[in-house]
């Protein structure tokens, strides 16, 4: 009874009010909805994971196990990296362009990751084993980081540990400066904590990209 | 009737919280539209995805002419693989007149700028030589421009149909060769989407999946690839 009247009493006695009252709720949820779809469109505000920048995998089995050969002849297995990301490339240290190329931005990814950095482990594995040694593949990932290990092996257990994960590698000519080149696909792999194979990044991927991602997948 | 006289700011206050209050109560509505939708999204489906199973292996081989194929060939195109040698006679199964009929009825897709092709693997490279990989092509009338016969040295192969796509086969000790039934559907990135086992797939479900990719790649930009994300996160795979 008394609301009925109140209401009515308002309405008759006031409508200017009234208005302004609407006026105003009408602005603020005009106000609060253009400002979610700002921070959604921006990207502050996230629903759901982020966009990763690699080619997602939904692979059902983790990514088959391979062992090779480290620095000093030691015998490691990606099995052993398990609790880790791993970051995994196939190249070699003849190489001119691409692969150095891949390396300073692996690198900035792990920098960027500040005290993330242990959760990551960047793993370059030799197409290249006739000249690669243990030795010098190890000088030659370290340069760019030294938390980068190099593997290799004979040709055959790089093949076996290549293939699988889409990587090809094949010599060609190259000049009598370089000596021969290989070809090889310069995708870089990112495995994560369980094993699983999670984004293959192609050729081209910056660090502050595949950071963003790492960030997201050590947490999750 | 009670008199009321209240004072205009208390005024304005209960018409506000009335107005909350009367929201609020249908506030619920929110969060149950937003359900049904994700239900509807989740349930009929309306964007279908192929998986994305896996990376489709890395591979040097050569074709009936003797040329170099690498699987940075086909990085760019749909591809299906196929496994087989030319000598194949029941129980092993002809995977190649399967591709031969699909070959002629890819026109019924839509026009695309993806290419489509197919890639017949010999597992027997003794005595598949490209020649006889030649005349085996010319005989099912492949168009080879897009269908491409290859074969490479056993341990490639090993690596590539066994490591890789993870097909069985082996040379049997009377000399003969058993290899398990397979064709594999590789998206332009490399990666592996669908794997059609133990027998032959229904011809009407390969160019169902093949729609699927055309449509995935259609709408990679923008708002569609968000819903596209979505179907992958919810795993709307087609039945």
């Amino acid at each position: 009874m008394t609301t009925t009247s109140e209401l009515a009493t308002t309405a008759a006695t006031e409508p200017r009010k009234r208005v302004k009252l609407w006026l105003a709720i009408g602005g603020l949820l005009f106000g609060l909805i253009l400002g979610a779809v700002l921070l959604l469109a921006t990207g502050v505000w996230r629903l759901g994971p982020p966009q990763l920048h690699g080619f997602v995998m939904q692979s059902p089995h983790p990514v088959a196990n391979f062992t090779l050969m480290g620095a000093e002849g030691k015998a490691v297995s990606l099995r052993d990296f398990r609790g880790q990301v791993v970051l995994l490339y196939f190249g070699y240290t003849y190489c001119p362009d691409v692969c150095p190329a891949t390396l300073v931005e692996l690198k900035q990814a792990v920098q960027a990751l500040d005290k993330d950095a242990a959760e990551v482990q960047m793993i370059m594995v030799s197409v290249d084993p006739e000249r690669d040694t243990p030795e010098s593949l190890q000088e030659y990932v370290s340069y760019f980081h030294p938390s980068f290990i190099g593997l290799t092996g004979t040709e055959s257990e790089v093949l076996a540990a290549a293939t699988p994960l889409g990587v090809f590698f094949e010599k060609s000519e190259g000049t009598a400066a370089t000596g021969y080149l290989i070809d090889h696909t310069a995708t870089v792999l990112l495995i994560d904590k369980k094993g699983y194979l999670r984004l293959v990044y192609p050729f081209g991927i910056t660090g502050a990209e595949i950071a963003a991602d790492l960030q997201y997948i050590i947490k999750n | 009737m009670t008199a009321v006289t209240p004072s205009t700011p208390q005024h304005t206050i209960s018409l506000t919280t009335r107005l909350v209050r009367g929201l609020a109560r249908w506030l619920w509505i929110l969060p149950v539209l937003a359900f049904l939708a994700l239900g509807y999204f989740i349930i009929a489906r309306p964007i279908q995805v192929l998986p994305r199973i896996t990376l489709s292996p890395g591979y040097l081989l050569f074709d009936q002419q003797g040329n170099r194929l690498t699987s940075e060939d086909m990085r760019g195109k749909i591809t299906l693989y196929t496994f087989t040698h030319t000598a194949c006679q029941p129980p092993c199964v002809a995977t190649s007149p399967f591709l031969q009929t699909l070959q002629a009825r890819l026109p019924e897709l839509e026009p695309s700028d993806m290419p489509i092709e197919f890639v017949t693997i010999s597992i027997d490279p003794e005595r598949d030589t490209p020649e006889v990989l030649a005349a085996y092509a010319r005989d099912l009338g492949a168009d080879l421009e897009t269908w491409h016969f290859v074969t490479g040295t056993p341990e490639r192969l090993k690596w590539v149909i066994g490591g890789g796509f993870g097909v069985y086969y082996d040379r049997r000790d009377d000399g003969t060769l058993a290899l398990d039934t397979a064709v594999m559907l590789v998206d332009w990135t490399g990666t592996l989407r669908a794997e059609y086992r133990r027998s032959l797939p229904d011809i009407e479900i390969v160019l169902r999946d093949l729609r699927l990719l055309q449509q995935e790649l259609n709408n990679a930009e923008g708002a569609g690839r968000l819903a596209y994300e979505a179907a992958h996160l919810f795993a709307c795979y087609p039945r």
